[in-house]
């Protein structure tokens, strides 16, 4: 049997009178982007935290790599990570803030894989200028560039979008997106269905502290639900997606189509639309997805009311 | 270890805040000779107690002049820089964010802790060091390099030793040790502090609060010998090899409240360090 890339069982993790997280189990397995959905305080973060070793859990255990993780567990070594946003020495250039990251544990920059890291960043000059100039969104993709630095073989990321303008959203989620194609292993904190659905195979669902539900995406909400697509050419859209196994009913709204999904994912509709040559200008879930989710929370014990439940997707749903 | 004291130290002196500093360490020296040589009533000054007797000697000879200025500035701006240093070890990268990253590497904690501490006290040490140098060219510039006739304290200007100029450079030297030396307890209180709280601001303020409690109940006698505990209490007797002409005692029982210090804070910041959850 082969070790899961994560385990958490049974996690718990409170802060005196404050329970964070409550028995929390789930997993993570190679090649799966796994998204941890959850409205604000729900204890991702925490969850995330003790995975990285840089807290204690009060009971339960978080394992990579099927190694129980201690502060400074070897195996980090193999993680690239991001736990709230990315943060640096704020008097030192970007360069000089991945170098020093790098060869605290020894070595040298060298034998890092820059190349890729500065690639993602994409920084230009300003990569030697203070990070103290920095926009949280340039930061956030220094943050990719430091996380890449050791060929990690899991990105742990910490709702990476959190506090970044609609023009870096995009930047990121576009980065998030290319290196989940490259088949690495993710889990994806968000509060924003939208986003993880967007990117993940597999999603993990708590609130206040708790597991939900987990699970693949179309097997959560029951039927794959439906997406809204916006292309160029819309009639022969219609044409590729009718020739798909896995859609069924296709009908017309504003300048887009929505498409029921009997099964699969919506990249499998992407892949269809870009194989056939089209340009897509949008392809998002539909209301009723975001339903499926809102109901996933009010329906947990103790119900969550307006302040648990999950923000709906802002400008993709039409 | 040597790849995180090289990692930490670059980030401790690639900051404005330590060039302003070491600035600040030369400039006032400079300042003070200029002060000491433009003074009117040149004359033998009479050798007392503590920086200002120290102060009346130094136009006798220069080399007098950094024993004077650590004897003033260990009291106050020299704490105000070690705790500088001490209270941003941890709480520094605490309050940028970026303490989670470091940890986030196979680091042990304690090695990190002890970097950072060994970068802090390394340069407390050059802090203290500098100002003594610069103390001692600018001296020895105005003043020369003479020897220097210390008048007894009973003797008005009639009495005294001489002090001869390897004699006083040594002297000094040995001062300027004690000095830093004489830091070591603030180190790890600082640490400590550092590792307690996420804002260095808090930590740097919090060891200097302890240092300036520290002197002022040190002033007041009559609370007896608790007072032979306290961080500052030993920290000018190194002024007798000059003063008085012998090396105290208390120089060595300086050294051991400091070395206790180091031990009792130094074990508490590493032990609550390991154990911490990091959250910044
Ligand atoms: N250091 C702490 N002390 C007290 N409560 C905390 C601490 N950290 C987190 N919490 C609480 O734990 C819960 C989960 O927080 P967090 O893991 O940050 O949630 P999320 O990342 O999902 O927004 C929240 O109710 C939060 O207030
Ligand atoms: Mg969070």
């Amino acid at each position: 049997m082969t070790d899961s890339v994560v385990r958490v069982d049974q996690l718990w993790k409170s802060f005196g009178e404050v329970s964070a997280v409550e028995d929390l189990s789930f997993s993570v397995e190679r090649g799966q982007v796994c998204g941890l959905l959850g409205p604000n305080g729900a204890g991702k973060t925490t969850s995330l935290r003790v995975l990285m070793g840089l807290e204690r859990p009060s009971r339960g255990t978080a394992a990579l790599f099927g190694t129980e993780v201690r502060p400074g567990s070897r195996e980090l070594l193999r993680v690239g990570a991001m736990v709230e946003q990315a943060a640096f020495v704020p008097h030192l250039s970007g360069m000089l803030n991945l170098r020093l990251w790098w060869e605290a544990h020894g070595g040298h920059i060298r034998d890092a894989d820059l190349d890729t890291a500065l690639g993602i960043a994409d920084l230009g000059t300003a990569i030697d200028r203070k990070v103290r100039t920095y926009s949280q969104g340039m930061k956030q993709r220094l943050g990719f560039a430091r996380l890449l630095l050791a060929r990690p073989e899991l990105l742990v990321l910490d709702e990476p979008t959190n506090g970044l303008d609609p023009g870096e959203i995009r930047d990121i989620r576009e980065l998030i997106g290319r290196l989940t194609a490259e088949g690495a292993t993710v889990l994806l904190s968000s509060h924003h269905l939208s986003e993880v659905e967007q990117t993940c195979s597999h999603l993990v669902v708590m609130n206040h502290g708790r597991l939900i539900t987990s699970g693949t995406v179309s097997s959560l909400v029951g039927t794959a639900g439906s997406v809204y697509v916006e292309v160029d050419d819309r009639e022969r859209a219609r044409a590729v997606l009718d020739a798909l196994a896995i859609v069924g009913k296709i009908a017309s709204q504003g300048d887009g189509l929505v498409v029921d999904l009997r099964d699969g994912r919506r990249s499998d509709v992407a892949a269809a639309l870009f194989g056939a040559g089209l340009r897509v200008e949008t392809i998002a879930p539909t209301q009723q997805l975001e339903d499926a989710f809102l109901e996933l929370l009010e329906m947990q014990p103790g119900g969550a009311g307006p302040a648990g439940s999950l923000p709906r997707a802002e400008q993709e749903t039409p | 270890m040597i790849a995180l004291l090289r990692t930490e130290m670059t980030k401790a002196v690639r900051r404005t805040r330590t060039y302003v500093i070491a600035l600040g360490l030369v400039a006032l020296p400079v300042v003070i000779v200029f002060a000491l040589n433009a003074r009117g009533d040149r004359g033998p000054g009479r050798g007392g107690g503590g920086g200002e007797g120290l102060f009346r000697l130094a136009d006798q000879s220069g080399l007098l002049v950094p024993a004077a200025v650590l004897s003033i500035m260990s009291g106050f701006l020299l704490v105000i820089i070690a705790a500088t240093f001490a209270g941003d070890t941890v709480a520094g990268d605490a309050g940028w964010g970026n303490l989670r990253y470091l940890l986030m590497r196979p680091v042990p904690r304690g090695r990190l802790l002890i970097a950072k501490a060994t970068v802090a006290g390394v340069l407390i040490w050059a802090s203290t060091l500098l100002v003594g140098l610069a103390a001692l060219i600018g001296g020895v510039i105005v003043f020369g390099s003479h020897p220097v006739v210390v008048p007894t304290a009973l003797g008005a200007g009639v009495t005294g030793f001489q002090l001869s100029t390897s004699t006083l450079l040594l002297r000094v030297l040995i001062g300027a040790a004690y000095v830093a030396f004489g830091f070591t307890a603030l180190l790890a209180l600082g640490t400590f502090f550092s590792t307690i709280t996420d804002s260095a601001a808090g930590a740097i303020g919090a060891t200097v609060g302890v240092y300036i409690v520290s002197e002022i109940l040190d002033a007041i006698t009559e609370i007896g010998q608790i007072r032979y505990g306290f961080p500052t209490h030993y920290q000018s007797v190194w002024e007798t090899m000059i003063t008085q002409n012998k090396f105290s005692s208390e120089m060595v029982v300086g050294i051991v409240v400091q070395l206790a210090y180091l031990v009792v804070f130094g074990t508490a910041a590493l032990v609550w360090f390991r154990r911490k959850d990091i959250r910044s």
